[in-house]
């Protein structure tokens, strides 16, 4: 129930942005994807495509937007609860509709809209994912995408942040079956998110020695995981001086990937993009490094006595 | 000290983003990450002025922001993402591993305008 933002480019002429600004996080958005490009099925461009904003501020996207709806915030569930039921005719109390901080006659262009276009996409950013909701209100929204195609087609599409996020989502899924929030303490993967995932294993303090790799978990996560990273071994892969090598006991200096070290990014609508290095640096890669690294502890006797971990080693 | 508790939102620019890349220990990320958006009429109730200080303390943690009046909805104040925003997020993700990073409910003092360090404590 998703699409490739090529697809986007020549098919969609009803775009949502729900709880994100691309004008200032995905500035070629707009221009390379969703708005102003012309194809085959959209040749006026612009003109042949409709965009409406649901944020609870204006942001630099509402110039952008032809329909700006500014929910209440911690509404957006409720909001989307609420078209569910009108693209299906259901009877919605004022009450309810109050909540949302939207007129009915609004939600009820909104609806037609959705109706009348023949693709349309939800991209949704962190104002959806990480408010009081968070995974509810991201499964909301891909549920309302599905509905939708009752009426005509549409897909959904997570607006993801910087970096290569993507990435690391798709080669654990093909590796380990799971996107992320992964424990291979038994030999093998399991899957728990709150349990394994990176902040809530921090938070617990569960770690003795943390290995980071080209992420800045020191100036990005809550107050208690970082005070957890700077109480025990951390090592930090990454090219540049960030919070994080500062409370780490060793840094390595790598290359940065996609301009020294050769790789493969994965673009938000999961396409890999190969990556070739513009500039020679003198650093090693992060796989080279990380190579070397598996390749030393292999030649260390093994502490556990036979290979894979041992079971009866972790619950017996 | 205001009583009255503020919808903190952190978020991202085009110019925090740029200077991600730039330098996390330039003055310039450093001002974007210690400037909090306002509503004018919230900051006559606070107490303070464009350009001032203020303390902004979250029942995890507190750090220091520069008040700036912007056009943004009465009772929530704006950041973009950085240390100082951290230092106010608590490491509950409500089983999702995911954590919340906005919609923390705030408190705000004001600081006048020295041109005090943020708080790291």
């Amino acid at each position: 129930m998703t699409c490739t933002l090529g697809e986007v480019k020549n098919r969609a002429d009803f775009i949502v942005y729900w709880g994100g600004n691309p004008a200032e996080c995905h500035p070629r958005h707009f221009t390379k994807y969703t708005l102003m490009q012309k194809s085959r099925f959209l040749p006026r461009g612009r003109k042949d495509r409709t965009m409406v904003l649901v944020d609870i501020r204006e942001t630099k996207s509402v110039k952008a937007a032809d329909v700006f709806l500014q929910v209440r915030p911690g509404k957006d569930f409720e909001l989307i609860t609420i078209l569910r039921a009108m693209i299906k005719d259901q009877p919605i109390s004022d009450a309810q509709l109050a909540e949302t901080g939207l007129t009915r006659e609004q939600l009820q262009d909104f609806v037609t809209r959705m109706k009348a276009a023949k693709f349309g996409v939800f991209f949704f950013g962190m104002g959806l994912s990480m408010t009081r909701g968070k995974h509810m209100n991201s499964a909301a929204l891909l549920t309302l995408a599905a509905e939708l195609n009752a009426f005509t087609k549409f897909v959904a599409m997570p607006m993801r942040g910087h970096g290569n996020v993507t990435g690391a989502d798709v080669i654990m899924r093909w590796q380990t079956g799971y996107p992320f929030g992964i424990s291979f303490n038994r030999g093998y993967p399991r899957y728990n998110p709150g349990e394994f995932s990176t902040v809530d294993v921090l938070v617990r303090g569960d770690t003795d020695c943390n290995f980071i790799i080209g992420a800045d978990p020191g100036a990005t996560m809550p107050k208690p995981a970082i005070e957890h990273l700077a109480s025990v071994p951390t090592i930090v892969l990454d090219p540049h001086v960030t919070h994080t090598s500062k409370l780490a006991r060793v840094h390595i200096t790598t290359a940065p990937a996609g301009i020294s070290a050769p790789g493969t990014a994965y673009r938000m609508d999961e396409i890999p993009m190969p990556l070739r290095p513009a500039l020679e640096s003198p650093y090693p890669s992060d796989e080279e490094v990380v190579r070397r690294i598996k390749e030393t502890i292999l030649k260390k006797p093994d502490w556990m006595g036979e290979r894979p971990q041992m079971l009866t080693s972790q619950v017996g | 000290m205001s009583a009255k508790r503020y919808l903190l939102n952190p978020m991202r620019t085009a110019k925090q983003g740029v200077h991600v890349n730039v330098g996390k220990d330039g003055d310039e990320y450093i001002e974007i990450t210690t400037t909090l958006s306002i509503h004018v009429d919230d900051m006559a109730e606070i107490g303070v002025s464009d350009g001032d200080r203020a303390l902004v303390k979250t029942e995890f943690g507190e750090a220091e922001f520069t008040c700036q009046t912007a056009k943004v909805p009465p009772g929530m104040i704006f950041v973009p993402y950085g240390p100082p925003t951290c230092q106010l997020m608590g490491g509950d993700t409500d089983g999702t591993g995911m954590p919340t990073s906005k919609g923390w409910e705030v408190e705000i003092t004001p600081l006048g305008e020295a041109n005090s360090q943020v708080i790291t404590e």
